[in-house]
Order: C-alpha cells, then structure tokens, then sequence
C-alpha cells in the first residue's frame, strides 16, 4: 500500500472516530434528559414569554413568543456590537495615528492611554463607566435639557423621534437611501479623481447627505415628531439611549480602540518609508498623505487582525449581562433558561447564533480584504 | 467573567448519575453536598467567625445532623444560572435556597420539592420621597429586578392584569440590581422581601428606603432534589418536618436533651426515637431527629439566629397555631 492511500485511511478513520463520539455525546445526553425528565425541543420557542425587555427595537410585550424575545436579544446585541465597532474604530485609528505623531506629548499620551485600558479587564471597565455614568449624571428631577429636545440624566439620553411606527419605518427606509446615496456619490468622486485628478469634499458631502435624506424625507411625509417629556417616573417618548447602552459602548469601545490602535501603528510602520518622501516630494500635504496614500495600503496589513479585534468584541457584547442591557446572553442563557429550564437546547442555541454571526462578521471582512487586495498583472 | 456554559457541559460529561439512592451514595462518600448561593444576607452569609451561617445553611445542616449526627458538609456554591444543572447532573444533592415552588419548575425541570420552609412573597424597595405608596402608584416606572427566579414573569402578569406598564432593568445579580436602584437607576426593586431586608440593613441611608408592605406573589421556598429519588425526597421533607414538629411540640435546641429523658408526650417520644423506629424507616439511626433539634434546633430557633437580627417578623412563617402557615405533618 502506498504512503498517501494509507494517510488516507487514518485520515479517514480520524474522521469516524470524532463523528462516532459526537453522536455518542449526542445520545448520552438525549438519553439523560429524557430519563431526567427534562424537555429537549425547541417548542418552548413559540409560549407566551410572560417578561418584559426593557429595551427592544421591534415592539414587544409580554404577551409575545419567546422566538419574539430571541429576535429582540439579537437586535440589541448586533445594535450594541455594531456602535461599539464603530467607535472602537475611529477611536483606535485616532490613537494609532497619534502614537506615529512626531508630537512627543501626542504619542506618548496615547501611549498611557493603550498600557492603562489594554491591562484592566473590560468587565471591570464596564463596570466602571457604568457606575460612574449612573453616579454622575443628574437625577431625573434636574435633568440637563438642550433646546427643549435633548435630555440628559440617569435614566438615559433622550432625543426627539418619530412619533409612531410608520414614521419610524419612512426613517428607516431613507436612512438606507442614504446611505445608497452617499455611496454612489463616493464611488462618483473617485472615478472621477481617477479620470481628471480633481478631488471632491467627499466627507462633508456625505455627512450632510446621511443628515439632510432622512430629515428631507420626514418633512415631506409630515412626519409626526415626538418630543421627550417630562411623566410621573422622568421622561419618556422620543428615541432613548440607555445608560446601560453608553456605558457599554464606552467601556468596549475604549478597550477594543488600544489593540485597535497596535494594529493601525504597525500596519503604518510595515509600509516601506519611501510611501510618504515620496507623496510629500509631490507636494502632498502630511494629511493628505496619510488619507490618500499611507491609508490604503496600510488598510490591506490592517484587515486580518482587525477581524479578530471586531469578532472578540462581538463576543464580549456578552459581559453586558452583567448590567442589565438585554442582549441575547442574558435573555437567553439569563431569563429564558430559568423560565423553561432546558440549559442544554437553550445553550446550544445561544451558541449557534453567536457562531453565526461570528462566521458572517468573519466573512464580510474577509470579502473586503479580497476586493482591497493588490490584482496580480 | 462568568461562565454560564459550564453546568451544561457538565450534563454532557457525566453519563449517568448513579440511578442508586443518593442517601447511600451521600454516606459512601461521607459528606453532604449542598447547593448555597453565596452572600445572601439572612439566608447565606460568612458570619465574623469566618463560619458559613444563615437560614439556607441551617437547612444544609439540619439534614447532615439527620444523616450523620455531625456537619459533614461540602457547601457547593451555585448561582441561580448553575443551580438546576448541578443538581438535575448530580453536582450536589440538595439546593435548599430560596427557590420558588412552582408548577412548571415542579413539572418540566426533572427535580422535586420537599414541602416549603419559608413563605415569602415578592415585595418592592422604593425611596420614600418618591411618592410611591402602593403598587398601583408605580405605572410607568422603571424597577430594577434580579434574574433566576420567577420574580420577572410575577411581575409581568401583575402589571399586565392592571394595565399598568413599566420599564424593567433586568440584572445577572442581585447586588448589582440593589446598586443600580441605589444610583436612582430605577424608581423600585424587586425581590423577596426577607432577602431585601437583609442586604439594605447596612445601608447609610437605609431610612430613606422603605420596602412596601404590599406583597405581589406568593414564593413558597422549598428544597429541591432530583425526581428520580422518591426515597430521598422523604428524607429531605421529613427532617424539616421535624424541625416544624419540634416547634409545635414545645421542644428546642435548649430543652431536646430534657425532653429527650422525661417527656411523657407520645410524639415527643417517637420523634426522638424514645419509642418506634422511625429513623430506622429512613433509613437513618433512631436518634435523627434529636441530633437535628440537638445541633440546628427548631424552627424558631433558627428563625432567631438568621432572621431575627435583619429585623424580620414571623408572619406568615408562624407556626398553624400563631396564625401562620407552617403546621407539621404528625409522628404517627
């Protein structure tokens, strides 16, 4: 028998061997739940859930299905992890670009700042910033208010929003406009700097657009605009962040933001210097330089390891259990396990969403890599 | 970090808990192993003698005093997360914390109750210049709640039987909860209002703070076992039973040794072990439930020890004769 057949075979027979224990598994644990008396299906999934979610982006109420409960939980935990990677990401590049600065204040504050935040573990941030938010800001009686339509205390942030769900559905759908908008215009000026050289204001043009659509849209809808006001228990109506929310996004966003800021500081350092002598020997500005020559080549080193970053933040949204933001860990593995007591489905249905997600977040950023990738000639 | 998967591993590895009776298992192995919540004020606690003491660890030591004559304990911490996995994979043989009797935890779990040993019901910790007097004042308000037990769902219905609304802030922990209401998170907390008491008793401003009178559920506590024991289940009831009996009886920890030699009470006789063999029956030695009375004492006895001090009024744990609902089943 030659040598790769007979690889084969072990190869072959490794593959029984893992499969064989795993149906072993599986049918232990059948057998001992049964014999337990505890349920293994997953028809919990569509009882009355009987709790409230304190906060949900589709309405809910206890009299919904618990799968209605899972789609809250997941809404909120994807909501959190997506503002936490976005602002991990600015405040990351923000300190990986100070770090290179020839400003030796500059580089070494945001050195203190990584050594600080990278060595304290970001449950404990979380919790910091958590009771710190709740301890500071004013109670609800002396609320800090601007303009009759932003109020701050320790019940949250409130801002104005549409009034009901119809108005909530027309700013949805013009947020995706545009968003489609600002991307065709950025796809427009780089063709054309591409053609003729001339640059375009790309930045501002799409911050306006992504304010200017939305609000165009609610005005010609005559959209119904709901104020915070003033109840019985604080204010309420209009759209609320939570304290729980901020705290969370503040403490992964500062903790993710010093790996972040590493990977940016050595995917700049690992592109050859004569990048930048030569975009300045062209007369480019420092900034510009940065923005239109270092950037995007050093984005190609940053993709891989920033995959990481972003899927660990994606999992530790996780730790937000601990106070009280209901994301799916503590809905789930928290509420809905001690309601219907089968932690051994409800585990494995917690886990397969969190790999999920995982893998789409992994794919997505890996798709990037591809389309940024050098094109062998 | 907690690590809330790790019960559920431990179901898949443990193949098969020994289908033999635990109270042989527990004697082989020579000590109990007792589910504890860790740091509940009243219920659980480490007392300054750096000594695990409390209602929960009463009941942990009432039932080694039963099966061993001594405190032949490993206290297993649990969290409200681990509990029913540890004891469903048999990582411990008795959780005796504060866990509702309820039909579905009853039904559906694959674990058993042994009779109820603290009546208790869900109150709300609310700040007194809030103007909250009753339940029906708080419609729209935000209240703090603990999660692993049934508190969110009694909540839930209460609330929506009156359509009432309100915003609820759900926590892993209940100190983490009693910190936020603390910090004016929310306007109310919810819990049990023994285990409320316990906790604020220390607070600075613990005058500001009232915990309502007005009770929403009823929370019968009771110990919880694996359904697959029935013998074991007795044993469980009957040793607290005694610890009931005892109070009707008229016997305690101060009188057992007195009562034990010159009662002429017939119960008083059986239950000791003076007369029948009702230990034996268990499975146990004649002097069970001497050896309980002896070293836990009975029902008032550890109602002083643990409740007593957080300032905590019998009620509806009185015994059938003072009002209460306690009432033990007879030594016949």
């Amino acid at each position: 028998m030659n040598m790769s057949r007979r690889l084969l075979i072990y190869q072959l027979l490794l593959v029984a061997a893992v499969a064989a224990l795993a149906c072993l598994l599986f049918s232990v644990t059948q057998e001992n739940l049964a014999r337990l008396g505890v349920d293994s299906n997953f028809d919990f999934l569509f009882r009355r859930a009987g709790f409230e979610i304190g906060q949900s982006l589709i309405p809910f109420s206890a009299d919904d299905s618990i799968l209605r409960a899972f789609v809250v939980a997941l809404l909120n935990t994807l909501v959190l992890a997506m503002a936490a990677i976005v602002c991990a990401s600015m405040l990351g590049l923000a300190l990986g670009l100070a770090r290179l600065s020839g400003n030796w204040l500059l580089s070494r504050m945001a050195l203190t700042y990584v050594e600080i935040f990278r060595n304290v573990p970001a449950l404990l941030q979380i919790f910091f910033w958590y009771f710190v938010v709740l301890r500071t800001l004013p109670r609800s009686a002396h609320s800090t208010v601007l303009w009759d339509a932003l109020v701050l205390n320790n019940r949250g942030l409130f801002l104005p929003g549409p009034a009901d769900n119809a108005g909530a559905f027309v700013m949805a759908a013009a947020m995706l406009l545009a968003i489609g908008i600002a991307w065709a215009v950025g796809h427009w000026a780089s063709l054309r700097r591409y053609q003729t050289g001339r640059s375009f204001p790309v930045l501002s043009v799409t911050l306006s657009i992504l304010g200017g659509v939305p609000l165009l849209a609610a005005w010609g809808t005559g959209m119904q605009w709901e104020f915070p006001q003033a109840g019985r228990f604080g204010y309420g109506g209009g759209i609320v962040l939570l304290p729980e929310f901020l705290a969370l996004v503040c403490g992964l966003s500062m903790y993710n933001a010093t790996y972040i800021s590493e990977i940016v500081r050595s995917s700049f350092s690992a592109l050859p210097r004569g990048q930048l002598e030569a975009a300045e020997s062209l007369g480019l500005s420092r900034q510009v330089a940065v923005r239109l020559v270092l950037l995007p080549q050093a984005m190609r080193i940053m993709i891989p390891p920033l995959t990481t970053v972003y899927l660990n933040l994606f999992k530790s949204t996780s730790l937000a259990a601990a106070i009280a933001y209901p994301e799916v860990t503590s809905v789930f593995v928290g509420t809905v396990n001690n309601l219907v007591g089968q932690p051994v489905t409800i585990m494995a249905l917690t886990l397969v969403i969190y790999a999920f997600v995982s893998l789409c977040i992994a794919l997505c950023l890996n798709w990037y890599q591809r389309r940024l990738a050098l094109r062998g000639t | 970090m907690r690590l809330p998967g790790m019960p559920a591993l431990l179901l898949l590895c443990i193949p098969l808990a020994a289908p033999a009776g635990t109270l042989e298992a527990v004697r082989e192995r020579g000590f109990l192993r007792c589910g504890i919540v860790e740091s509940s004020p009243g219920f659980s606690v480490i007392n300054d003698q750096g000594e695990r003491a409390g209602f929960d660890i009463d009941h942990c030591k009432t039932l080694a005093a039963a099966i061993f004559g001594e405190f032949k304990i490993e206290y297993v911490p649990v969290t409200p997360h681990t509990a029913f996995t540890l004891l469903q994979s048999g990582g411990v043989d008795v959780f005796p914390d504060g866990a509702t009797w309820s039909f579905t935890r009853d039904i559906s779990v694959g674990l058993d109750y042994a009779g109820v040993y603290l009546f208790a019901g869900q109150t709300f910790l609310v700040r007194k210049d809030s103007g909250i007097r009753r339940v029906a004042d708080m419609d729209g308000a935000t209240i703090c709640i603990a999660q692993g037990t049934t508190l969110e769902q009694n909540m839930a219905d209460y609330f929506g039987a009156r359509g009432m609304h309100y915003q609820a802030l759900t926590f892993a922990d209940i100190d983490k909860g009693l910190q936020a209401y603390h910090a004016d998170r929310c306007d109310a907390f919810t819990n049990e209002g023994a285990s409320t008491a316990g906790r604020i008793a220390n607070w600075p401003d613990r005058d500001d703070h009232m915990i309502m009178e007005e009770v929403i559920s009823k929370e019968p506590f009771g110990p919880m076992v694996r359904q697959d024991d029935p013998r074991w289940r007795d044993l469980v009831l009957w040793s607290f039973n005694a610890v009931i009996a005892a109070e009707e009886l008229g016997v305690n920890q101060a009188n057992v040794e007195e009562q034990r030699r010159t009662s002429q009470v017939a119960e008083v006789q059986r239950m000791l072990g003076v007369n029948g063999a009702f230990g034996e029956k268990l499975g146990l030695s004649k002097d069970w439930a001497y050896n309980i009375i002896r070293l836990v004492g009975n029902y008032e006895d550890q109602w002083r020890r643990s409740f007593t001090p957080l300032g905590l009024k019998r009620g509806l744990n009185a015994t059938w004769q003072n009002g209460g609902l306690h009432s033990a089943l007879p030594f016949r």
